[in-house]
């Protein structure tokens, strides 16, 4: 038996987690990366990462422009951006607070123990090291999350809607990195930039595929291969299809559906998506344009949150 | 033990709580910042004779409030005895009509009192200060010092021998389970809380997680045809058993306060119909009335044929015109308290108050004298403390409170009890928000 409000707080808990760690991989990786070039390459690296996390307008009406120091200081630290890292843990603690008598003593100790920690970095001292010392403290604060709550939770429904809202959320963000750095690289391109292939190499390392890819391919970095391993990759535990099949998977233990069934308007989308994502190959994707692929995939992602919610957390009572 | 080798133990402990959020909110900076519950290494040791007197005093004393609770909203016998005041029970804020004739499940009010004693420092006796039996709080610090201090201090417990406290929640789900109006082995049973930001919210959680029920809110919960359900997420599941932890005002905004959020409208209905079982039951307040403790040795008394083991604190009643000219001619000697609050809220110490102060109550007893009562400063006695600003062991005062749980026959007590402390040099005042801390309270086996 599970209240529905502790459904909610699991799916979100693990959604901020997530949010925080793919925060500071992009930060950590693209930051570095941007040490290697020109100055006037500036605005090319530092906009799109705002842009990633979706909080553009927010960035906007604070800084008339990028600079690292400010990208940094917003996605990492800033209280008016909800999606800050530090704002992030912080609703992973809340989250938890909220149902800390239905996790483990050990998965609470390590959030309250990670959002200590977290609070009591100072921003200016992080912004004089470079952000690879608190993304990566970060990072290790995700795993050791996730290795918790794999190690000392039981694997019952509660557990699959936390790694519902992780795999969810991935999938979401995978689908930005490369809807942003797409239209970035072709951007540049035109300009004659011949930075291009340090961002892919950047966008591959930042969901940790870098390896994989060079395994893979043999090849050097052509923007149409790192698009299908991000997109199309089974086994790639950061490739959307990977997450979305997380998703299902997840959905159909909380309801029990078979494998050629659904239960909900939630279960469907995700197996509708799942489909296409199996069967497309990336030619097809192409030649139906990248960025409407990616958007229509963002919009199922949302989409899929909220029939989630209005299935499990939010329905109607008739009383 | 050197004092830098204390001091390592003490941060060893503080760490402790915080790595385990055992937090109170401070709402008074208007962030609602969470600070840690002071605690104090050093125990208060109870030899075991002076706790079975204490134990039998408090068994009486909660039978006997229950047995009033049962007698003031059922038959009144003790009203048309005379016994008590009737203008006194119908003028408190908390008797509640809409329980007059209402019948509890086994026939308990009181499943859970907490009785505030203190030990006078003259006369060595434990006198009881305050009941509590509307939503005490408290027990989970008492679960959790014991814990950290087992942890912390492992050859201590090995050289004296300490009486066990971590029974409690085992004790407290089996009342909760003998009421159920359903019956039955597996009753549903929830703890109601206000939610995150409620000050005791620790406490919700950790006595939800030790009992293994669920950890509810208003919004959680609603009421069909008189049923109690909560919402899954495989659709709405009957709930036998509350055991709530929000104040009566607040549990149903048809009911009661129409403004309540907390709540759940119906609650009082399911609750009426005999539904659903609530713990405590409603309107306990009139019997935890500072003005109403006056009477309760005449309840031991008269309900029980008993003398009371433990003696109150001499109280005057400003409701008496008598008593009132007293109090104000002897403001500056006296503690003043207003008769519904609790938690050190709306109290005046004389001796320590300045002359506005004093003035400010001399109105307020004026204006509504049936809402005070007046009692002599008690001479706290005092167990020796550390004192983190010096680093030395002082003698600071304390008092206690034990936790009684009650299943209609039985009155099961854990040996101690929360010992609070006032960490100021001088201070009387142990409640949290003022600067007070904690201490184990260890209740020894035998007398050594």
């Amino acid at each position: 038996m599970m209240l529905s409000r502790i459904a909610d707080s699991l799916f979100w808990m693990a959604r901020y987690m997530e949010r925080a760690e793919d925060t500071a991989r992009i930060l950590d990786v693209n930051y570095h990366m941007m040490i290697e070039q020109s100055p006037q390459a500036y605005r090319l690296r530092w906009d799109p990462l705002v842009a990633i996390t979706g909080e553009q307008e927010r960035f906007s009406t604070r800084f008339e422009q990028a600079t690292p120091r400010n990208v940094f200081e917003f996605l990492a630290f800033s209280k008016e951006n909800p999606s800050s890292i530090v704002e992030c843990i912080t609703s992973v603690r809340e989250n938890a607070r909220t149902i800390r008598d239905r996790i483990s003593r050990e998965l609470w100790e390590d959030i309250n123990s990670l959002y200590h920690e977290v609070t009591r970095y100072n921003p200016e001292d992080e912004i004089a090291v470079g952000p690879h010392r608190f993304c990566n403290y970060i990072k290790f604060g995700s795993h050791s999350f996730h290795g918790v709550a794999d190690d000392t939770l039981p694997h019952d429904e509660g557990w699959n809607f936390l790694q519902a809202g992780r795999a969810l959320e991935r999938a979401e963000m995978t689908a930005r990195i490369v809807d942003v750095e797409y239209h970035k690289l072709v951007e540049s391109a035109a300009a004659g930039d011949a930075a291009g292939n340090h961002q892919w190499m950047a966008v591959l390392k930042s969901v940790a595929a870098y390896e994989f890819y060079r395994r893979q391919y043999h090849a050097g970095i052509e923007p149409e291969k790192v698009a299908e391993l991000l997109v199309l990759h089974a086994q790639l535990p950061r490739s959307i299809r990977f997450n979305i099949a997380a998703v299902q998977q997840s959905l159909r233990a909380i309801s029990g559906s078979g494998p050629d069934a659904y239960a909900n308007e939630a279960e469907r989308l995700t197996g509708k998506l799942h489909e296409s994502l199996m069967y497309d190959r990336i030619e097809d994707i192409f030649a139906r344009g990248l960025h409407t692929f990616l958007a229509d995939v963002q919009k199922s992602c949302r989409s899929i949150g909220e029939h989630i919610a209005r299935t499990y957390f939010y329905y109607a009572v008739v009383a | 033990m050197a004092p830098a080798q204390f001091e390592e133990l003490r941060k060893l402990a503080d760490f402790s709580f915080l790595l385990q959020g055992i937090t109170f909110t401070v709402y008074s900076d208007g962030r609602g910042t969470e600070r840690l519950f002071p605690f104090d290494l050093v125990p208060r040791i109870v030899p075991h004779s002076e706790w079975e007197r204490i134990e039998r005093g408090l068994g009486q004393r909660v039978r006997a409030l229950n047995l009033f609770l049962q007698d003031v909203y059922g038959p009144q016998r003790i009203l048309k005895d005379r016994i008590i005041p009737r203008s006194l029970v119908y003028s408190c804020r908390h008797f509640c009509r809409q329980m007059i004739g209402v019948e509890v499940p086994r026939g308990i009010y009181t499943h859970v009192a907490g009785i505030d004693l203190v030990r006078d420092s003259k006369s060595g006796q434990y006198l009881v200060l305050e009941d509590n039996v509307r939503t005490p709080s408290g027990i989970s610090y008492v679960l959790e010092n014991r814990q950290v201090m087992t942890r912390t201090l492992p050859r201590a417990f090995q050289l004296h021998d300490v009486l066990p406290v971590d029974h409690y929640p085992a004790e407290l789900t089996q009342i909760l389970r003998r009421i159920s109006p359903r019956g039955g082995d597996r009753p549903v049973m929830v703890l109601l809380t206000p939610g995150i930001h409620n000050s005791a919210y620790f406490e919700h959680t950790f006595l939800a997680q030790q009992m293994g029920i669920e950890l509810v809110e208003g919004r959680d919960l609603v009421v069909d045809c008189d049923i109690v359900y909560m919402k899954t997420i495989h659709g709405l599941t009957r709930v036998d058993v509350i055991y709530r932890r929000i104040d009566d005002d607040f549990l149903d905004p048809l009911a009661f306060r129409p403004d309540s959020i907390l709540g759940i409208p119906g609650l009082m209905g399911a609750y009426r119909a005999g539904n659903v079982a609530l713990a405590n039951a409603v309107g306990n307040g009139v019997a935890d009335d500072k003005a109403i403790y006056a009477y309760v040795p005449a309840f031991i008394r008269y309900y029980l044929a008993e003398e009371p083991v433990l003696s109150n604190v001499d109280i005057y009643l400003c409701s008496n015109p008598e008593h009132l000219s007293y109090v104000l001619d002897h403001l500056s000697q006296l503690v003043v308290k207003a008769v519904g609050e609790s938690g050190g809220y709306g109290m005046l110490i004389g001796p320590a108050a300045g002359s506005a102060a004093i003035a400010d109550f001399r109105e307020r007893l004026r204006a509504n004298p049936r809402n005070y009562i007046a009692q002599p400063v008690i001479g706290l006695s005092r167990c020796p403390s550390h004192d983190p600003s010096t680093g030395r062991m002082a003698g600071r005062h304390i008092d206690l409170r034990p936790y009684c749980l009650f299943d209609g026959e039985r009155v099961v007590i854990v040996p101690g009890g929360l010992t609070r402390v006032a960490l100021q040099a001088g201070s009387l005042v142990v409640n949290s928000s003022q600067g007070g801390g904690s201490k184990d309270t260890w209740v020894l086996r035998g007398d050594a």
